[in-house]
């Protein structure tokens, strides 16, 4: 099993290093063909366009936005959510485990398709309000489901101390609560931002052709054949999301909460 | 006289902007950004008020996004001209296939969604002929506009969009006709299929290194491909310029039994093609296939300056039947800024804008769609007349397209093309 | 002192609820109304089973081609479900086995994640097409002349483009769902399997396999879901016929023709219907939590 383990590890990292190479290449090549290795032709000018393309930045600059922005909401409507699922034992909890659920099931297709006609009717349609309003369906579940498995190996009796010791509720929830659930806050707000960051048919059919993000330019460059322009589109978008990961290592490694339940 | 009309337009920029100073203008105090101003703000008859309106709007222009040269190109030269004469922001807003933005009116339609999303589209054909017979169409603007005294409104191939009336209803921004490209490194003219017969021949000879594109939405190229051997089977383009089942029932068998035939000698053996220009663009220059299909004026060059074919492309038509016609710009109804549309379909037709998107470097690369015989200012007939010597030896000699060109077909038979290729060629049942 | 910190459990649900409730009941409902075409602009307010009725029965633009989509959607969604479980439990049981925590392994499955779909798919077109980047490989090293000697591997009739991007992006995925259950498992049992005797499989089949089994079928569902309802990837990598019944489903929905358009709303919530028996059925069968 180590032999091929070894082999399996070594695999993956190509797998990832791989094609931001190629896009790396890609990017800074013109004319390079079938049976050509390396691009005979290099030039900048592709990656000089397309980072100066105001389209470009207004795309980057609303993805980014979006993207946090749904993180927050995700994280602000599902702690509550999660607590409660994760802590309590009550009646109907199956069921409201279940309806949350169901975004994770429902096809965005089917969600996006349908959101249409109501949020063209209700004025949504085409704004960055109801684009991030239907992001926050397929991350939503995300979020709540990572933090109720937080909150099910969690220990209330912490709070409790704090509170004994003359906390404020507040104090306790900012010093306490959250600093305990970091690592999971973390992983609960990357999934949520990273749903969001990728989202391309839920923006397509809701934001009207109004909302353009880089999935948005991407797909349309991907269909447009320039390999180069491609390249240098997908190398930004794939930035933040490689970025934030690298910056938040150290948590996503962490063993699921610090306080481990006694076995 | 002529010298007083060349007058009128700096007369009338100069009124439009005292006017805008003096009084702000109907649509600046407007609270929301949204709010569209009422139809009644201008008056079509009036130009300057129509610039007046115009002053301050955005303009949402839905064009197909497929080529990065052409959104460059509009980005480049009309972007910057509107906000500096005209004080008209230009927004671009890229569409996978022009029917998205015809279903995006639709939607708003069925919504009851006005003011709507969509100002301005590149148009032609059956979503024209789609929007219009839905009455989702502003009407009566395409021959008051300024510069429409450059076209000529009474050729048939420009005020028949598919066979049916434009009916004052769009305004032409360009021209284009089908060629075939191919790789002068790898094949010589001599070589080269001049027809739909001796394409066959070529094709079976050379299994596996032709192809087309499928037919369908993003994919009207390979439509007109296959309309194109309609009219070589059925002996020419008259008789499909109107609709009439009886003749689709007649000749359709023999266009599917054609393109079956030809089916098994092409690239991946017919199972599968590619959807759209730029698919089979990079086909040809990865070696794949030595044929591709396109639609720009200047041959394969505009393709050769972005670095998408190599240098030794080339383009060339079949003696007959390269289909080639007019494509537009249209107003929906419930657009949210119609003078700035309406200035900007005038702009499009400014002989010094008709002139650069012909000379390949610009990256536009379609046709003029004023007639340059109508140009009077000395300077800008020149500018015309230089840029058509510009186009460069990648592009297809004039004459040639000239001898080849024939009209596209009356608009119900691109659904009928585009559905039972699906089925009979491609499922092949 | 219980109270004080913790709100009446529906009062902590409700926004989440009401959010998804409103929303995704908002998206079945307008869905199922304009594939009974109820919602059409013009005259149709009758209910009409037309939608259904002719893709059912294989009539119409949409209804040829239903059910060989339906079959090419189940057959890449399955295939590649399990092939991505089959060899996540691997990585993940091989990669927990290592001493040291494997950081780096965790970074590298987390970055896999964070590669979103559409940027692998335009990734492995450039690698895999006849005339990417292997292929130029093989030419170099003289194994290949023309382009079409060298495999289809993407944008091909079979989906075996679509099954290779979803199970390179998939197992990733389910390797970090079992690595988090692996870690998370007492390794008392492991150990006491050894010392009775269990070789390395034995101890995969009987100890490991049934402890993460929860957790692979619940991450199996999201992965089958997902893959059957996607649509920018076969967009990309897949071919004109046979099509997934999602890229079915748009292309008939932004079609001008209205009748088309209940077609292709017919053909999403028939989708949507799947996932959701699917679901039921997993769900029933693993448990709920």
């Amino acid at each position: 099993m180590t032999r091929l383990s070894q082999i399996g590890r070594w695999a993956l990292y190509l797998l990832l290093a791989a094609p931001l190479a190629l896009f790396a290449v890609y990017a800074f090549s013109t004319r390079w063909f079938f049976p050509q290795l390396l691009p005979a032709e290099w030039t900048s000018a592709t990656l000089a366009r397309v980072l100066g393309d105001g389209r470009v930045i207004s795309a980057l600059r609303d993805s980014v936005a979006m993207a946090g922005g749904v993180s927050l909401l995700a994280m602000v409507i599902g702690y509550p959510a999660a607590r409660v699922l994760g802590l309590r034992q009550f009646r109907g909890r199956n069921a409201a485990w279940l309806v949350l659920f169901l975004p994770t099931v429902v096809p965005p297709l089917a969600v996006g398709m349908g959101l249409n006609i109501l949020f063209l009717q209700l004025g949504l349609a085409g704004t960055l309000a109801g684009v991030m309003l239907a992001h926050l369906v397929p991350a939503l579940p995300y979020v709540v489901f990572t933090l109720a498995g937080a909150f099910a190996r969690y220990d209330e009796n912490y709070e409790f101390q704090a509170l004994v010791l003359g906390a404020s509720p507040a104090r306790t929830f900012w010093s306490v609560s959250l600093r305990l659930l970091a690592p999971s806050l973390v992983v609960a707000g990357l999934f949520a931002f990273l749903i969001s960051w990728s989202q391309y048919l839920l923006t397509l059919l809701i934001g009207s052709g109004r909302i353009i993000t880089l999935p948005v330019l991407l797909f349309s460059a991907a269909a447009g054949g320039n390999p180069a322009t491609t390249a240098a589109l997908a190398l930004i978008f794939l930035a933040p999301p490689l970025v934030i990961i690298a910056a938040t290592a150290r948590q996503l490694n962490q063993r699921p909460g610090d306080i481990r339940e006694q076995l | 006289m002529k010298r007083w009309h060349s007058l009128i337009a700096p007369a009338l920029l100069v009124l439009a902007a005292c006017s805008s100073s003096a009084t702000p203008s109907p649509a600046a105090t407007t609270a929301a950004p949204t709010t569209a101003p009422a139809a009644g703000d201008f008056d079509l008859d009036q130009w300057d008020s129509v610039l007046a309106a115009a002053r301050g709007q955005t303009v949402n222009w839905y064009v197909w996004g497929g080529s990065d040269s052409i959104n460059r190109f509009i980005d480049t030269f009309y972007g910057p001209a509107l906000q500096e004469r005209y004080g008209i922001t230009l927004n671009r807003v890229p569409v996978a296939d022009t029917v998205d933005a015809v279903n995006q009116v639709l939607s708003e339609k069925q919504a009851g969604t006005d003011p709507g999303a969509v100002d301005l589209i590149w148009i032609n054909g059956e979503n024209f002929y789609t929007l219009k017979q839905a009455d989702l169409l502003f009407p009566a603007w395409a021959q008051k506009l300024p510069n429409s005294r450059y076209v000529n409104w009474d050729n048939p191939a420009l005020n028949l969009d598919f066979g049916h009336p434009v009916d004052n209803y769009e305004s032409p921004w360009s021209s284009a006709q089908l060629q075939l490209v191919y790789d002068s490194a790898r094949l010589e003219a001599a070589e080269l299929p001049r027809s739909y017969t001796t394409l066959l021949e070529w094709a079976c000879a050379h299994p596996g290194r032709f192809t087309y594109i499928a037919p369908g939405p993003g994919g009207f190229l390979g439509t007109r491909f296959v309309k194109g051997a309609l009219y070589d089977l059925s002996g020419g383009s008259a008789a499909w310029l109107t609709f009439d089942q009886a003749t689709w029932d007649t000749w359709s068998p023999a266009l599917w039994a054609y393109l079956n035939e030809l089916k098994p000698c092409l690239w991946r053996g017919g199972e599968t093609y590619p959807q759209d220009e730029a698919e089979l663009r990079s086909l040809l220059a990865n070696q794949e296939v030595d044929f591709s299909l396109t639609n720009d004026i200047t041959g394969a060059g505009t393709a050769i300056e972005n670095g998408l074919l190599p240098a030794t492309a080339r383009a060339f038509v079949f003696d007959q039947n390269m289909i080639g016609d007019f494509n537009y710009v249209a107003i929906p109804a419930n657009a949210p800024h119609k003078a700035a549309a309406l200035v900007l379909a005038d702009l499009l037709l400014e002989p010094e804008f008709q002139a650069a998107q012909i000379v390949p470097a610009n990256g536009f690369g379609l046709g003029y769609a004023i007639d340059v015989n109508r140009v009077t200012d000395e300077a800008a007939v020149a500018a015309l007349l230089a840029a058509a010597t510009q186009l460069g030896e990648a592009a297809t000699p004039a004459s040639d397209l000239a001898r080849a060109l024939v009209g596209d077909t009356a608009a119900e038979y691109h659904t009928l093309v585009e559905q039972d290729w699906r089925v009979y060629v491609l499922q092949g049942e | 002192m219980r109270r004080r910190l913790s709100l009446s459990p529906w009062l902590s649900l409700a926004p989440a609820l009401a959010l998804v409730v409103v929303l995704v009941g908002a998206s079945l409902a307008y869905g199922v109304a304009q594939s009974l075409g109820l919602m059409a602009v013009i005259g149709q307010n009758t209910v009409s089973l037309d939608a259904y009725r002719s893709l059912l029965s294989g009539h119409g633009p949409a209804g040829r081609e239903f059910w060989s989509a339906l079959g090419f959607s189940l057959w890449v969604s399955v295939t590649a479900t399990i092939v991505s479980a089959a060899l996540a439990l691997l990585l993940a049981v091989g990669l927990a086995s290592r001493p040291g925590g494997g950081a780096a392994d965790t970074l590298a499955l987390n970055w896999n994640l964070a590669v979103p779909h559409l940027v692998w798919a335009v990734a492995l077109l450039l690698f895999l097409a006849q005339s990417g980047l292997l292929a130029r490989l093989a030419a170099a090293g003289g194994l290949i002349e023309l382009p079409a000697e060298f495999p289809v591997l993407v944008r091909d009739r079979y989906g075996l483009g679509l099954i290779l991007h979803y199970v390179s992006k998939e197992t990733p995925f389910l390797a970090l769902i079992v690595l988090a259950m692996l870690r998370s498992q007492p390794t008392g049992y492991a150990q006491v399997a050894a010392n009775l005797g269990a070789n390395r499989w034995q101890r995969l089949r009987y100890v490991t396999l049934p402890f993460v089994m929860p957790g692979l079928l619940a991450g199996a569902l999201l992965v089958f879901a997902f893959v059957f309802s996607a649509y920018e990837v076969p967009a990309v990598l897949g071919v004109g016929y046979p099509r997934m019944l999602s890229v079915l489903a748009l292309r008939f929905f932004t079609d001008p023709d209205l009748r088309a358009r209940a077609d292709g709303m017919a053909v999403s919530l028939i989708l949507t219907a799947i996932v959701l028996a699917v679901a039921a059925a997993s769900l029933k069968r693993g448990g709920a939590k």
